[in-house]
């Protein structure tokens, strides 16, 4: 028996136990009488023993009867409770849940009631026997006598049964209605979890899309929609009509004005419908999509008075929370995962071993290749160790040399990074002088500007494209382990797409600046004529976003596409070395992400710009559903697991939504809102709304704000927070230090069965030898007489 | 689905219900994938025995190394030939309802071919052995895998594990429960 094996072997390799030498008569003082019961329970091979420890009784009492008895026996092993006791005693101690510990036997009881009798039926499903067992014990189980509840315990069972009940109907309408669960299940059948995990992520993202816009459609767009503006202040006779004119500068106009020259502004665009689409000019912009067309007055009704530009900021600050909440409580299962991982560095070989099948694979192919990964995985991860080993012995030049390199790649991709955003901002103010100079001659054509216009973001998008690759091959350099590089790569990606974001957004600050500065309304000769600056960092977040997808779909369909045709029909090295494709899962993460980030930031601007990206998003995961399964060939070297994978996809998201609400929480507190339009025209800043709100407050919610202000109050605070920290850290130190204690012991413990296991089989041995030669002796005695 | 429903009785499906973690809709789509297996057969007699290669032609179990081994502890006569029933346990355990601990002792009985209740080396070795197949790692390669699995999971030092260091693993591998389902 391999047990047995395993011990034999294991002692060759540590020769740990010695003291054989000491004899058995030891044992015969400790253990007088013993010996007699020994002889029984003993098998033939005393290496057995092990199986006979207790710690190996209860499983075995559990599993090993009823799958080698045959049914007649088990009947009688189910009729007597007590073995399903033990069953129960066992799960109660493997399982740590409310329930299981409930059910611990309570031995003063003999009858169970109606209750016990059923939560031990729904606990049958967990035991490791076959159907027809299970129906017999629920069978016995149901006639066997039970006590009625009575009264309130009785209502509280049924509730409890009706709870069990409603959730289960709930799983079965849920799992009608959920999304995607047909691809999903393909996707993870030629590509295992770890690609699912992906996928997943897109979903869970479309959802957060999907609250962002409810909450934004319910509190601002159709309050704007439903429920008329105050009435305008008495009306001038078109006194506005004066302030347009760009010299009229010295005025101190009032806001109405400014907003009816905005008005006016957009009447003088042209209309080109599909231009403007793509823009988010012209219509566009007169449309709820955009900030500017939010009015920025309460809003009346028969019933309630609306304060929408309190709605609106308050609304903003509520899904940033929002998104920042579900982002932690997804992050805070990847990070306990994580945690384990890093403490169990410790399991690598278990989990790539046990863990490493994706049950769920259905496809030969995408098989062939997982057993050639997980080989792969395997062999790496040894070569890895060996590799650990020699690097300790590295030579100092080696290791100089090593460190040189290192230090050149990253000074190389600070600089790519530096390049990418002086191209970034040149694109953007080329083509911002390129479009005034147009707007002079106004003979250009159409399409040339269209082109200016999506300078910057095609500047973007194309340097996502190409600085990857830059970097990966970089990275070969370095010589890191592959796990390592992963994330290297990534973290460099990340940075180059939000760093471009970064520039990009910091490039609209000069432009704004300047109008913060001006009295007028706007100022088209000092400044770019920028009517509305929110609604311009809204247009172009929205033709960020729509470029980014356009140009995910092409490369897809156009590009991608015909690379696999051609890998897949031209029987030619070349051709299938271009055209062979895998899913790398960071870059599209990335893509993914960086959709996001274009949309929290730009969702003040562009109010509706979530609900595009739920469209947006819908249509990335039928798009990568189709690069991953007709483009990719499944499988890759790099094994990508999903619980690696996700809390990946958590930190980098965390990343972007930082890049995001930094920005943003300065441009609602610092920056001078547009006085021609939107909800906070004529306010100093967006957030004077929340402090005028903050004003109309009751006076003890005020001195209660203004206590937690002051100092008496933060620093006790801080103090109190480092303390608790302090408290928990060292509690986290004590556990740390008692696991390592306890395991050692463990250890000790284990080393000692061994002993006392080996020593007693010796002398088993020993007496069955002696009781051998005692028997040759006595029948050496007998014969002779006889003879 | 309708065709499902008149070769079981309500009773019947409640039992299947309360003994495994399906509900009674995704009993009868388990049962629609076992007929699919040997239409003639399950249409004739829904609780028919299916030999072991035919069960072997459910997609997951055809290209699953363990698809032999997880027939042989599924089926109630021990041989790999499975009745609906066993199939439907199989099916239950591998589903995402099964909690952890029930997948962990069912993996355990998958991977402990020799069936004494612990994983001893050749049990290892034959799990490594059919991950890796076609290739096989090399003699000094697996002595040293073999060895690192016991040194990070054998607590007590004897060799082998024991059921209860084999879900102590499982209880910390963070994918074991995501990678151990068979979704209907």
């Amino acid at each position: 028996m391999s047990g047995g094996g395993g011990d034999r072997k294991k002692k060759s390799w540590r020769g740990t136990t010695g003291g054989e030498e000491a004899g058995g008569e030891f044992y015969q003082e400790s253990y007088p009488g013993g010996e007699a019961d020994m002889d029984l329970a003993l098998p033939r091979d005393p290496h057995h023993l092990a199986t006979l420890l207790p710690s190996k009784q209860n499983r075995n009492a559990t599993t090993k009867h009823p799958r080698r008895d045959s049914r007649a026996s088990l009947k009688r092993r189910t009729s007597t409770r007590s073995r399903y006791q033990t069953t129960t005693v066992r799960q109660s101690t493997t399982q740590i849940n409310d329930i299981q510990l409930s059910m611990m036997p309570d031995l003063s009881e003999n009858l169970s009631n109606e209750e016990r009798m059923w939560e031990e039926i729904m606990l049958i499903k967990s035991m490791p026997i076959s159907m027809a067992q299970k129906k017999e014990m629920k069978a016995q189980l149901q006639s066997a006598d039970t006590f009625r509840l009575q009264g309130l315990k009785q209502f509280k069972w049924q509730r409890r049964k009706m709870w069990e009940q409603f959730k289960m109907q709930w799983k079965e309408t849920y799992s009608k209605l959920e999304l995607w669960k047909h691809s999903l299940k393909k996707i993870e059948g030629n590509f295992g979890t770890g690609v699912v995990a992906f996928f997943l992520f897109v979903k869970w993202l479309m959802l957060l899309n999907l609250t962002i816009s409810a909450m934004i459609v319910v509190f601002v767009v159709m309050p704007t929609v439903m429920l008329p503006p105050a009435p305008a202040p008495p009306s001038h006779a078109d006194p506005c009509s004066v302030f347009i004119s760009p010299d009229n500068q010295t005025n101190n106009e009032p806001v109405y004005c400014c907003s009816t020259s905005y008005k006016l502004v957009k009447n003088r665009t042209e209309n080109e419908t599909f231009i403007d689409f793509v823009q988010g000019t012209g219509w566009m912009e007169s449309t709820y999509v955009f900030y500017g067309v939010y009015p920025d007055k309460v809003l009346l009704s028969d019933l309630l008075n609306y304060n929408l530009p309190l709605a609106y900021i308050g609304i903003a600050l509520c899904y940033f929370l929002y998104s920042l909440a579900s982002i932690l409580k997804g992050s805070a299962r990847g990070f306990k995962e994580r945690l384990i991982e890093g403490e169990g560095q410790f399991y690598h070989y278990c989990n790539i071993v046990f863990a490493g099948w994706d049950f769920c694979i259905q496809n030969e192919r995408s098989s062939v290749i997982k057993h050639k990964a997980l080989y792969n995985e395997i062999k790496g991860s040894l070569e890895a160790e060996r590799r650990a080993d020699e690097k300790r012995n590295r030579s100092r030049e080696e290791r100089f040399k090593i460190l040189m390199v290192r230090v050149i790649v990253n000074c190389l991709v600070i600089l790519t990074l530096i390049l990418a955003g002086i191209l970034i901002f040149f694109a953007f103010s080329y083509s911002r002088s390129e479009l005034e100079k147009i707007e002079m001659v106004e003979q250009i054509p159409r399409y040339y500007s269209l082109l200016l216009e999506f300078a910057p973001s095609m500047c973007i998008v194309s340097l996502n494209l190409v600085v990857p690759t830059i970097f990966n091959y970089l990275v070969s350099f370095e010589q890191y382990n592959p796990i390592y590089v992963v994330r290297l790569t990534l973290f460099r990606t990340v940075l180059l797409r939000l760093s471009s974001l970064g520039v990009l957004i910091a490039s609209f600050y000069p432009l704004l600046k300047c109008q913060i500065h001006s009295s007028d309304c706007f100022q088209e000769s000092a400044c770019e004529s920028t009517p509305c600056w929110e609604v311009y960092i809204g247009q172009h977040m929205y033709k960020l976003l729509i470029l980014d997808t356009v140009s995910s779909v092409l490369i897809t369909f156009v590009l991608n596409f015909p690379r696999m045709l051609m890998a897949k029909h031209i029987n030619c090295r070349l051709a299938r070395f271009l055209g062979k494709q895998e899913f790398e899962l960071p870059k599209h993460v990335l893509d993914v992400v960086y959709t996001q980030t274009l949309s929290w930031f730009g969702s003040f601007y562009a109010p509706l710009l979530p609900v595009i990206t739920t469209l947006v998003l819908f249509v990335i995961f039928e798009v990568k559903k189709f690069a991953c399964l007709v483009n990719s060939t499944p499988g890759s070297s790099t094994i990508y697991r999903a619980s690696r994978s996700n809390s990946m996809f958590m930190s980098v998201l965390l990343v972007s939504l930082a890049v995001a609400v930094i920005p943003w929480a300065f441009s609602i507190s610092e920056m001078m809102p547009s006085k021609t339009c939107g909800p906070f025209r004529g306010q100093r800043s967006a957030w004077s709304v929340m402090e005028a709100t903050f004003h109309t407050f009751p006076g003890w919610v005020k001195a209660t704000a203004d206590f937690c202000t002051t100092a008496a109050f933060a620093l006790p605070l801080f103090v109190v927070l480092v303390l608790s920290l302090y408290y928990y850290y060292a509690v986290a130190a004590a556990n740390k230090h008692m696991v390592a204690v306890l395991k050692k012991q463990l250890i000790l413990e284990g080393h000692d069965k061994q002993f006392l296991l080996n020593r007693l089989s010796a002398f088993i041995k020993q007496q069955q030898e002696r009781h051998k030669a005692a028997a040759a002796a006595a029948r050496s005695i007998d014969v002779p007489p006889n003879s | 689905m309708g065709h499902g429903v008149s070769q079981f009785t309500e009773q019947e499906l409640q039992d299947y219900q309360d003994l495994t973690f399906f509900t009674k809709k995704e009993i009868l789509y388990a049962h629609q994938k076992f007929k699919a297996l040997a239409p003639e057969k399950v249409g004739h007699n829904r609780n028919a025995k299916l030999p072991m290669s035919k069960v072997l032609q459910y997609p997951e179990l055809r290209v699953n190394p363990f698809g032999e081994r997880i027939c042989r502890v599924f089926s109630s006569s021990r041989d790999g030939d499975c009745t609906f029933e066993d199939f439907l346990d199989m099916m239950s355990v591998f589903s995402d309802a099964a909690p952890k601990a029930v997948k962990a002792e069912h993996a355990f009985r998958i991977f402990d071919f020799d069936g004494d209740d612990m994983l001893g080396l050749q049990d290892l070795r034959q799990v490594v052995d059919l991950l890796t197949k076609p290739q096989r790692l090399s003699d000094q390669d697996m002595q040293h895998l073999l060895q690192n699995i016991l040194d990070e999971a054998d607590l007590d030092d004897d060799g082998a594990l024991s059921f209860a260091e084999f879900e102590h693993i499982v209880d910390k591998s963070p994918d074991f429960a995501n990678v151990f389902c068979i979704r209907l």
